[in-house]
């Protein structure tokens, strides 16, 4: 739909958000329309707003371990990952095997809950609801497992400098496998339900492709990107912690479209799923914390640059000590800021019942967005 | 080895022994490099032309000046790039959205948080505080209340 030059006095404007249900958060995007056509939009972001960097700056570095589950509230874990990492490298922490595969188990039954979470939310905002009653059902299972591991079903705080405070215990492991197996004979159900859905098929095939050349100009990351093809996943090209040792496929698109990015989450929970299993196998003995890590942490002077693969993409942490107990600087570099970034570009010339299912499609989190 | 040809690539854009190999078990980065703000458009370009994205845009505040740090990474190859660019207090650098368009938002958001501005901008406007905000509260300087 192609608007001549002259005629913006027949465009008007249309405010989705800050309070709209697919927006999934206090995310406005200002609409220049032309009847049911998007002319240009502009995303207006902030409001939830929290200044994380400047609290970074006013407190110790165990004082702000809690603020990286207030990120990204729906991974939190990679974050918690992220951050250790950081300080870790920084300090020359050397973390126990054991440890890093708790968190190589926790972080990834984060990821699957996160992708859950997506999945029934996102299906909401095309208008079926029956998926999100499935994916909150089976949610709750990890919920429960973490609430019993870590003490939270949210916000969690789970990592500390040089490895983890809690041990598995055997029940754990048990509900672990028990979850697997569950969440694996779900798939049949899921694919009935929405991937062939006709549907489901006819809003999300060909709707909202993004070519990788304009991902590359905006620095898109996560399943945004790989369902445009490009199998960009920090567990593999950047590997940290323990995930070389274990086997799994990073699955990409084909065309970009809303439906690749769908289909990229899906078959991203079953390698999750992989990854878990290999880690119970593998699981060593041994010491879940870094003996003598001091109490008051003072890094020596340096800069660091840390990066994680979470569920919606990369996040990297660039952390400057001056050799205080206090950072110099935290930049946290969020995946969504990115992703949103390029969403003008994907919803112009769309319907607004098409820009609902590209923006869910990105899968944001708008406080992860405002820092 | 890609650093190496990072390194190749940029030598002759900011000067000899500017772009130096780093270690990255200590620093998470492969390739560190000093620029000047006149360089990054042409630091950027050939960036982007070895298909590099830009993977984080931020500030220091060294209280005497600052130091504007770019980040770039590879999808295909393991190879992080970061730029420092010196940045004296009250001097000017050139925007990147030209050529990286993501670069608009971070470029904004450094604006608002630490008042530096990128001449060329499109669009220099707050992005994260209120339109109104007229205070940078990344400064060293800035006290927040509570």
């Amino acid at each position: 739909m192609m608007l001549e030059k002259g005629l913006e006095e027949k465009t008007f404007y249309l405010n989705l958000g800050p309070q709209h249900p697919s927006t999934h958060g206090v995310l406005r995007i200002v609409l220049e329309m032309d009847g049911e056509f998007i002319v240009t939009a502009d995303p207006v972001i902030g409001y939830g707003h929290r200044a994380h960097e400047k609290m970074a700056e006013l407190r110790t570095y165990q004082q702000y371990l809690p603020n990286m589950g207030r990120v990204d509230y729906l991974h939190a874990l990679a974050y918690n990952q992220c951050y250790c990492m950081a300080v870790e490298k920084l300090a020359g922490i050397v973390v126990p095997e054991r440890a890093e595969f708790i968190r190589v188990i926790t972080s990834e039954l984060n990821r699957i809950s996160s992708h859950l979470l997506w999945f029934g939310a996102y299906l909401l905002d095309l208008g079926a609801f029956t998926p999100f009653l499935y994916c909150f059902d089976d949610r709750e299972q990890i919920l429960d497992l973490l609430d019993r591991l870590t003490g939270s079903r949210l916000t969690y705080c789970f990592y500390r400098f040089g490895g983890v405070p809690v041990d598995l215990d055997d029940d754990f492991i048990a509900g672990c496998r028990a979850f697997i197996q569950r969440l694996r004979s779900r798939w049949d159900d899921y694919d009935n339900l929405v991937t062939k859905n006709v549907i489901f098929i006819h809003r999300t095939r060909d709707v909202g492709i993004l070519p990788p050349d304009l991902a590359l100009r905006y620095g898109v990351t996560g399943p945004t990107l790989r369902g445009s093809g490009i199998p960009y996943d920090i567990r593999k090209s950047e590997p940290f912690s323990v995930y070389p040792l274990f086997d799994f496929e990073i699955p990409t698109g084909e065309r970009g479209d809303v439906m690749d990015r769908y289909l990229v989450r899906l078959r991203e929970m079953e390698q999750s799923l992989r990854i878990i299993e290999q880690a119970l196998d593998k699981l060593p003995a041994g010491p879940i914390m870094a003996e003598k890590v001091p109490k008051r942490l003072k890094p020596p002077e340096g800069e660091v640059y840390t990066a994680v693969e979470t569920a919606r993409g990369e996040f990297g942490i660039y952390l400057v000590s001056k050799g205080d107990v206090k950072p110099y600087r935290v930049k946290l570099r969020v995946p969504c800021f990115s992703n949103l970034s390029v969403l003008p570009e994907l919803i112009k010339d769309t319907m607004v019942a098409d820009a609902v299912a590209i923006l869910g499609s990105i899968d944001l989190v708008i406080p992860e967005i405002d820092r | 080895m890609p650093a190496q040809t990072v390194i190749e690539k940029l030598t002759p854009l900011v000067g000899p022994e500017k772009a130096a190999l780093v270690d990255y078990a200590a620093t998470g980065c492969h390739v560190r490099v000093e620029a000047q703000p006149e360089q990054m458009p042409a630091v950027a370009a050939a960036m982007l032309a070895q298909k590099f994205f830009l993977e984080s845009l931020t500030a220091l505040d060294l209280q005497e000046s600052f130091e504007v740090v770019y980040h770039f990474a590879s999808y295909d190859e393991l190879c992080r790039t970061v730029v420092h660019v010196p940045l004296p207090v009250g001097t000017e650098v050139p925007t990147l959205s030209t050529i990286y368009p993501g670069a608009d938002w971070f470029e904004r958001e450094v604006f608002e948080m630490f008042g530096i501005i990128f001449s060329g901008h499109p669009n220099l406007k707050n992005l994260i505080l209120p339109d109104d905000a007229d205070f940078h509260p990344l400064l060293k300087d800035f006290v927040a209340s509570s």
